[in-house]
């Protein structure tokens, strides 16, 4: 009996821990988002400021700009980091850890000495294109995306699974898109994710390379309405979990599919 | 033109200091069977995975027929293997498996389902098609990999310890299963195994390596009976290694002259090699030259421990009914029963 009243009390503390962090994090989303509702006072209630982000001139350009500069992002952070993690897995185990280490230097050098570095170090070509943003997150992102692959891949035995495609006739492709993307979807999805949050939210980089996305002009139209500025952050963390949520849905429908 | 399906010629594998293959050299003819067995580190599952071209080699040739496909890469040299570790794709059904190497050979669905469930039907798991790999036992998941392997009809099979994963049962089952395919379809097989019992029970050749090179290659009971190394004596079933003294081409074992068949060089101190199943074991308290320590019974036989008169520990095997009468610490009389000795150097 006893081993079972530990387990009961164990799944309430985990019940009120879940609930505490459950306050913890919606509290200041509803209060946030009653705020964005106000029209005037504290009684009158109206989608007005949200009506006034759509108004803005610049709100559906930037937010183009900046989900064009995030797909790119996510499209090279895909080709360029999940066959560069499988190979470290496969063959180049000696150097994981210190590919590992190495992409923890977006983290440690500061954003200015990396868009100086960009601005000194990139051809013209990519200089004058929005879509330096797109390589700057790539770089900025890799230590969450690396780390969200790292784990995706550990315990799946990929090179052997590798080698046994391989000897049935695979070129290197269809392995990275038939066997390697399928089986860690779940980590793809992740730094997918990762990656898009930090194009949608990234300011100083755009800033500093003169470029107008969202985040820069969410930080412009802010400091004139202060309901809007609200709205348009109640909006993007919705967004951003309504992501999460789709991802995890899709994740949850495959692995139902697959018992 | 040659008979042969696979020749390997002279391959040479380092990894740093260490040689893993050391000039190594076989030959596989047309629908043979070929077991490669060695102690773990001989360089048996290097050979199989260059073989494969799933690694370099540092010198030497592979041969599939008369070309030479050292070059090729390992997606096309049209070879099945199967592995030790279970390597199916867990996202894929097993259906799904089977069919993939046909898949990549860009064969039309409907042909490469019906060659997948003509498969699945040779290995008996054609009810199991649309499970997914973790729904399947160790066994029956080798068993959809030697299908997968087979689907597209490669040249060569190759299987590395495919086996070593499973129970006792499974094991036997599973040995003798990729024997009947094996000899139903003719497909050219090398089989990797550090497991004698499995070597010698279904190759139509065993070939013993050690430290990267090739001891000896023979059909089981040439290998057995007449091995051509120390090694491949001492490696290969149970041997006793009796120290002892020859002259004028003659040792002495339990007291009595034999005609010495040298393995290796001659010299004065030799070591005479008895298989157990060559000594008799009789129960004497006038002559005796040995007292029995255990008996393991193995069914019809019995396995006797016996201890010579200057310590040495002897291995016998016994019909179990005529030791029957053997009591434990009792003095024995051991005796050789051959006309010939094997005789290895010291």
């Amino acid at each position: 009996m006893a081993p079972l009243r530990t387990k009961k009390s164990t799944s309430l503390i985990a019940r009120v821990f879940l609930v505490c962090v459950g306050i913890l994090v919606c509290l200041p989303l509803i209060g946030a988002a009653e705020f964005s509702l106000r029209e005037g006072g504290r009684t009158k209630h109206s989608f007005h400021a949200y009506r006034w982000i759509f108004e803005q001139e610049d709100f559906s350009k930037t937010l183009l700009t900046t989900l064009q500069i995030s797909l790119v992002a996510v499209f090279v952070t895909f080709f360029l980091m999940v066959p560069t993690v499988a190979w470290l897995h496969i063959q180049g185990k000696r150097y994981l850890r210190f590919v590992e280490v190495l992409t923890v230097l977006p983290l440690i050098i500061p954003v200015v000495a990396l868009a100086t570095g960009a601005a000194l170090a990139l051809p013209a070509w990519i200089q004058s294109s929005k879509y330096i943003l797109s390589m700057m997150y790539v770089v900025l992102a890799m230590p969450f995306t690396f780390r969200a692959l790292d784990i995706g891949m550990r315990g799946r035995q990929l090179d052997i699974l590798v080698a046994a495609a391989r000897s049935l006739g695979a070129k290197w492709w269809s392995i990275i898109f038939m066997i390697i993307t399928p089986i860690i979807l779940k980590s793809i999805f992740a730094s997918i994710f990762l990656t898009v949050a930090l194009s949608l939210g990234e300011f100083t980089f755009a800033q500093l390379l003169h470029w107008s996305t969202f985040p820069t002009w969410v930080a412009v139209a802010a400091q004139g309405n202060i309901l809007g500025a609200t709205a348009l952050s109640v909006s993007a963390l919705l967004s951003a979990w309504l992501l999460l949520f789709s991802f995890t849905f899709f994740d949850r429908k495959k692995q139902n599919e697959a018992k | 033109m040659t008979s042969n399906a696979l020749k390997i010629s002279g391959l040479t594998r380092r990894f740093g200091s260490t040689v893993a293959l050391d000039d190594f050299n076989l030959e596989v003819g047309i629908g043979e069977l070929v077991a490669l067995l060695g102690p773990s580190g001989c360089g048996k599952t290097t050979a199989l995975r260059i073989i494969a071209g799933l690694e370099k080699e540092d010198a030497g040739r592979v041969y599939l027929g008369d070309v030479d496909i050292t070059m090729r890469p390992a997606n096309k040299r049209n070879m099945g293997m199967v592995f030790q570790s279970y390597s199916l794709f867990p996202n894929l059904t097993v259906e799904e498996n089977v069919a993939f190497g046909l898949q990549m050979r860009k064969v039309n669905k409907s042909q490469r389902v019906n060659r997948a469930h003509e498969l699945l039907e040779l290995v008996g798991l054609n009810s199991q098609s649309k499970r997914f790999p973790h729904q399947l036992s160790g066994g029956q998941q080798q068993r959809v990999a030697l299908a997968r392997a087979l689907a597209y009809e490669p040249e060569v099979l190759l299987l590395d310890e495919p086996l070593s994963a499973l129970d006792a049962q499974v094991r036997a089952n599973l040995r003798e299963e990729i024997r009947r395919l094996q000899l139903a379809l003719g497909t050219t097989t090398l089989f990797v195994t550090h497991d004698q019992e499995e070597a010698m029970s279904i190759s139509d050749r065993v070939g013993v390596m050690n430290h990267g090179k090739l001891e000896q290659i023979a059909d089981p009971n040439t290998l057995y009976n007449q091995p051509a190394t120390a090694f491949v004596a001492g490696f290969v079933g149970v041997m006793n290694r009796i120290p002892t003294k020859s002259q004028n081409g003659y040792v002495n074992i339990f007291g009595k002259d034999y005609e010495a068949q040298f393995i290796g060089s001659v010299s004065e101190d030799v070591i005479a090699l008895v298989r157990p199943e060559k000594i008799s074991v009789h129960a004497s308290t006038v002559n005796s030259n040995a007292k029995l320590l255990m008996k393991s019974f193995l069914g019809s036989s019995t396995q006797l421990t016996c201890q010579l008169s200057d310590g040495l520990v002897i291995h016998a095997l016994s019909d179990s009914q005529e030791c029957n009468n053997l009591e434990l610490g009792s003095l024995i009389t051991l005796q050789y029963n051959s006309k010939k000795a094997l005789v290895g150097s010291v």
